[in-house]
């Protein structure tokens, strides 16, 4: 719809190696939450083998106690140890975040880099659909999918990563606009490349910085919106934990033990702080201008 | 229960409310304005489907029924009629109108009305009232003179007045017989409807509140509140908070969890008032294995259901024998067969059954294995309870595959569609042991027997409840019911919950036995004076 | 102009007609029904005679072209669950919830613009690290989370500012008493807004800093506060104002959750009864309002760069 949307920079040529390490060394918050990162990928990958507690295992006499020897972060209202719930929510929670961008990357780059790259009438069909999705706010069109289909764990993913494809699609459509008269794609095209081999080849990288940017913030975003589906009570189910369903189990108790949303409220705020912080690291990294 | 066993108090409280009655000046700060909470727009036609938990109470308040419930034993006392008698050997009950009442638009109040909401409006299939099928046992309401009406029946329903008590409120065919769908009116049920209650609305502004004003043509006089406001707020913890903060003085509905903080505040008192409702499991009867009644006394056994109350309702609740609530004094039956939490009693009744532990942790019986499908609805504790059952199973050898479903296509999967093969939830029932609706064969399939449970010998005890005139013979008949449906088990009795409302410590004549009698006299509600 | 103007309108009406079609078929195909047609104690026969009531026995693309021929009429039918007009319905919320979206957007606008400038002018340096931190914290925390440790601090216990509600009842309307009841849901909202606005302001300043003009009014000797003042605002408007457009899709999102925590009768939590109820012409109603409003509102940001910035021109 705006033709003039602020795109979040323009990708440079690509830049020799050792610059961009320059550049890295010069991102220490960026690289603390790349850091913070890995330990959660780590923790969430590997922490529920460490860990002696089953995250579903219910134990009416054991509920609300306070972190202990056995229980380091206690238990929550079912009794169950909120360490292992935080670990394999983290999973779920992850997981949501890193697929739900997947699919809006995927789809923002086939359709955006289509239209793009095609122009014409295609563009126009293309961005057309862009712009629908684009004018039905992000959170009114998961909450209709949602209740009207289930939340089953694909079902959430394949819907909060289409709150965001549309986006994704908007900044690739205007980069693939920009690349497919410059040069190297003329001399490419010049030789014989085909269409596909053109927009994968030779395009793609030249947006690819952008997208990354976009992709990392998309992840943050994805599992902020499925914690606030969660706390309407349309997020991920149990038994499965995720935070936000932890985090919306906890609302009933919020006066009486409101630790119990201290943790995954924690862990939630950590970790998309940490994808936020990245994400803007990679911006200055790929794109000083940006 | 504070009200039970302590027989002073409710002499206290009935001094209090006479006292009141004649308007001990110095007592009652007139000019008081009550704040309650509903948690979204409520509609205000008692038989408007859907919407209940919105609006079932601010419509006790405007639309009178027929008989109230007696707040100190629940049984029916007069209300719109003033009277009640059974002819015909129970085919038929004439009840005999009270007189001068009149709509909040001065229009009189008579049979016609009467009529009019049951042929017209309950009685319309095409309309699909709310509850209709309680009274699917009338056949019509004549009308006799302008203060008496007579409800003709198809068979026997001792319980009626009972059952005119619970949310049947009398709406006006001076307003509504016009009109093409009586249920839909917008300016009705959204707007000021005409109604005979003590308080009348005065404005209903979506999205915020409803505020109600005195009556001031009420039959018994005017009412000793300057007004009530039931404010709109979804959020149940911002309910809490408001309360807290002094800005509510009644909370219905309130959660467990918050009693302590509630309470806290020392201007908030919690009544632990119970209601004739019970939570459950259904076995789906048309499933072989759940057939078997050792499977299903199994698994009763294998639950700690006070664990589960402690857990669930932080110890406010008590285990259920049956469906009937010890509310019902005299009609219920707590001398029937128990099944207190004993894993093994439950796995020695299953091997018995000759369901025998697999290699997998799963029970099985000639390559069939003891796996449920159970799904469940996003609605209050369903989803918690239902892990913590599926925990007790799993120490005992069987598997259940839970999915939390929405709550609307839970309802028209699990509950009409009977897609299930074990689920968590709830019956709320008029304070009668007439559980016909929930277990008799004819509601199986497609009424509200869920468990699609049949058994010739239990309605043949249920029908001579429904025939039976005296209260002796009433008793006799449903305690043997409750004798056998403690046997049998159609349902996996869980527990009676406590129903727990904070109202404001000034707030006096506040009738403590259920809510909904203390809805009903709403009348007798006034505010110290400080 | 004019001509790109039409062009833009009925590129809109497109999208609108685009928005409606995929609201209508995907809440309409899916299982489950109004809310207020069942609840535990229906029965079939209760549930088949409320469905022919309401003609949701009919065809889906029957229902829809009747629906869209009624629409383009003004006329969005009644709510199933409510008996209202959904016109009427989605006036009295659209007034609340603009309110609180206009005073979420002035308080992160203000802040977001200030917060960026300090950030640009002291690049890389402490302030710009902690605005930035405090703006990335802002994307970071769960909303709602945000909102109910807000409630109970501010509400409960210091009681400073009221838990819910857009006014207080039985007071006639009351300014003072409307922005109290605004603060704390504003507030959080803007919150999570005030990064966008931060880093944007922060990129553009940045940039037009590094810009020739700028650098000759600074060799000319002029002072910096001037510097900023005459040339780089009037340009750093342009990426912000973009930034505004997005933004309105954001407010009406961020609006869903908030609403409800607040117990705010705005258009947001018209949308969530009607999506947990399944009212099917509410929840059409309420994202036909939110798809035009997002339509115009790109419409007049795109104008605007014209105003702003006249080397912007649309062809």
């Amino acid at each position: 719809m705006s033709e003039v949307l602020i795109t979040t920079g323009t990708a440079a040529p690509l830049r020799r190696r050792s610059r961009f390490f320059a550049r890295v060394l010069r991102q220490p918050l960026g690289l603390i939450a790349f850091t913070v990162l890995v330990l959660m990928v780590l923790m969430v990958v590997v922490g529920p083998a460490l860990l002696q507690h089953s995250p579903t295992r219910t134990s009416p006499l054991e509920t609300l106690r306070p972190p202990s020897a056995e229980h380091w972060l206690g238990t929550d209202e079912l009794g169950r140890d909120v360490l292992a719930r935080i670990a394999h929510g983290g999973r779920v929670s992850l997981a949501v975040g890193l697929f739900s961008m997947l699919v809006g990357l995927f789809l923002g780059i086939a359709i955006g880099g289509s239209a793009g790259y095609f122009g014409g009438r295609t563009e126009a069909v293309l961005m057309r659909v862009v712009d629908t999705f684009m004018a039905i706010p992000a959170f009114f069109l998961i909450l209709v999918i949602v209740t009207s289909f289930g939340n089953h764990p694909v079902m959430i993913v394949v819907t909060v990563g289409l709150g965001f494809w549309a986006q994704m699609a908007r900044s690739v459509h205007a980069e693939f606009k920009r690349f497919r008269l410059a040069d190297f794609v003329e001399a490419s095209r010049a030789l014989g490349s085909k269409h596909l081999r053109l927009m994968l080849r030779h395009i793609l990288p030249q947006v690819m910085p952008q997208a990354t940017v976009l992709a990392t913030l998309g992840v943050g975003w994805a599992i902020l919106t499925e914690a606030g589906l969660s706390y309407l009570g349309l997020g991920i189910q149990p038994p499965l934990a995720s935070w936000g369903n932890m985090l919306q189990n906890a609302q009933a108790y919020l006066f009486r033990a409101p630790i119990l949303a201290v943790w995954p409220g924690l862990f939630i705020a950590l970790t998309v702080l940490s994808f936020n912080v990245l994400g803007n690291a990679l911006r200055d990294i790929l794109d000083p201008r940006g | 229960m504070k009200v039970r066993g302590t027989p002073y108090r409710w002499l206290v409280a009935s001094l209090l409310a006479v006292c009141a009655a004649f308007g001990t000046a110095q007592e009652a700060d007139t000019s008081a304005v009550l704040n309650l909470a509903t948690n979204a727009d409520p509609t205000l036609n008692p038989w408007a489907p859907g919407a209940v938990i919105e609006s079932n109470l601010i419509n006790t308040i405007l639309f009178e029924q027929l008989t109230r419930y007696s707040p100190e034993d629940l049984t029916p006392s007069p209300m719109l009629a003033t009277s009640w008698r059974a002819e015909d050997e129970g085919m038929s009950w004439v009840f005999e109108l009270r007189e001068g009442v009149v709509w909040s638009d001065g229009d009189p109040f008579d049979a016609a009305d009467v009529a009019f909401t049951f042929n017209d409006v309950v009685l319309n299939p095409d309309l699909g009232a709310q509850s209709a099928s309680q009274f699917s046992s009338i056949d019509r309401v004549e009308v006799i003179d302008d203060h008496a009406v007579r409800f003709v029946l198809n068979e026997p329903f001792s319980a009626l007045p009972y059952y005119l008590a619970s949310f049947a409120g009398i709406i006006p065919v001076h307003v509504l017989g016009e009109a093409e769908n009586p249920l839909q009116v917008a300016t009705f049920n959204k707007g000021t409807p005409v109604t005979t209650g003590p308080y009348k609305v005065s404005e209903f502004v979506p999205g915020s509140h409803v505020a109600l004003v005195p009556n001031e043509l009420y039959w018994a006089g005017e009412p000793k509140l300057a007004g009530m406001t039931f404010r709109i707020i979804p959020d149940l913890n911002t309910q809490v908070a408001e309360a807290m903060a002094g800005q509510l003085d009644v909370v219905t509905r309130l959660s467990p969890q918050n009693v302590a903080g509630i309470e806290s505040t020392g201007a908030l008192e919690v009544l632990r008032q119970s209601q004739n409702l019970f939570f459950f499991v259904a076995p789906n009867h048309d499933d072989p294995r759940l057939a078997d009644v050792n499977v299903r006394q199994a698994m009763e056994l294998a639950i700690d259901r006070q664990a589960m109350i402690e857990a669930i309702l932080s110890g406010y609740g008590q285990v259920a024998s049956g469906p009937v609530a010890p509310m019902l004094g005299a009609l219920f039956n707590g001398d029937v067969q128990q099944y207190a939490y004993d894993p093994e009693a439950a796995a020695a009744l299953l091997d018995e059954a000759g369901w025998t532990l697999g290699a997998d942790g799963v029970r099985q019986k000639d390559g069939q294995r003891l796996s449920f499908y159970m799904p469940t609805g996003q609605f209050g504790d369903l989803v918690p309870a239902t892990l913590l059952v599926q925990q007790f199973w799993a120490d005992i050898g069987i598997e259940t595959d839970v999915q939390v479903m929405e709550w609307n296509a839970y309802i028209q999967d699990v509950v009409l569609g009977r897609n299930y093969e074990l689920t968590l939830a709830w019956w709320s029932m008029p304070p009668t042991a007439d559980v016909a609706p929930y277990f008799s064969c004819s509601a199986a399939e497609t009424g509200n027997n869920i468990p699609n449970y049949c058994n010739e010998e239990l309605d043949a005890i249920m029908d001579e409840g429904r025939a039976a005139l005296t209260l002796e013979d009433q008793i006799d008949a449903y305690s043997r019911m409750q004798d056998l449906l403690a046997v049998e088990l159609p349902y996996l009795y869980l527990w009676w919950p406590d129903i727990l409302t904070a109202k404001s410590v000034r707030l006096q004549g506040f009738p403590e036995i259920t809510a909904s009698a203390a809805f009903q006299h709403s009348f007798d509600w006034y505010v110290e004076a400080q | 102009m004019t001509q790109y103007l039409v062009r833009r309108l009925a590129q809109g009406l497109v999208v609108l007609f685009l928005v409606s079609l995929l609201t209508f078929f995907l809440i309409n195909l899916a299982p489950g029904g109004p809310s207020s047609l069942v609840d535990m104690s229906t029965t079939v026969a209760e549930r088949n005679a409320r469905y022919a009531l309401f003609g949701l026995d009919r065809p889906v693309h029957e229902r829809y072209v009747s629906w869209l021929a009624s629409a383009v009429q003004g006329d969005l039918g009644r709510s199933i669950n409510q008996g209202l007009p959904v016109t009427g319905l989605l006036a009295q919320r659209l007034g609340a919830t603009l309110a609180l979206a206009l005073s979420a957007l002035v308080i992160a606008g203000v802040l977001g613009i200030l917060l960026g400038i300090v950030a640009a002018m002291n690049p890389n340096r402490w302030p710009d690290h902690v605005v930035g931190t405090v703006a990335t914290l802002g994307m970071s925390v769960p909303n709602f989370w945000l909102g109910i440790v807000a409630i109970i601090l501010f509400a409960v216990e210091l009681r400073w500012l009221p838990a819910s509600g857009i006014a207080s009842i039985g007071r006639g309307f009351d300014v003072v008493d409307r922005i109290r009841h605004l603060i704390l849901p504003a507030g959080v909202l803007a919150f999570g807004l005030m990064p966008n606005v931060v880093r944007v302001t922060r990129a553009a300043v940045l940039e037009v800093k590094a810009t020739d003009y700028v650098r000759t009014a600074r060799s000319k000797g002029l002072r910096d506060v001037k510097v900023l003042r005459k040339h780089m605002l009037r340009n750093a408007f342009v990426p912000v104002t973009a930034m505004l457009g997005l933004i309105t899709t954001v407010l009406f999102s961020g609006s869903v959750v908030i609403e409800s925590v607040f117990g705010y009768a705005g258009i947001g939590r018209l949308a969530i009864e009607a999506a947990n109820g399944r009212d099917y012409p509410v929840i059409l109603g309420v994202t036909m309002l939110a798809g035009t409003v997002v339509v115009v509102v790109n419409l007049i940001v795109d104008l605007l760069y014209v105003v702003i910035d006249p080397r912007i021109r649309h062809v």
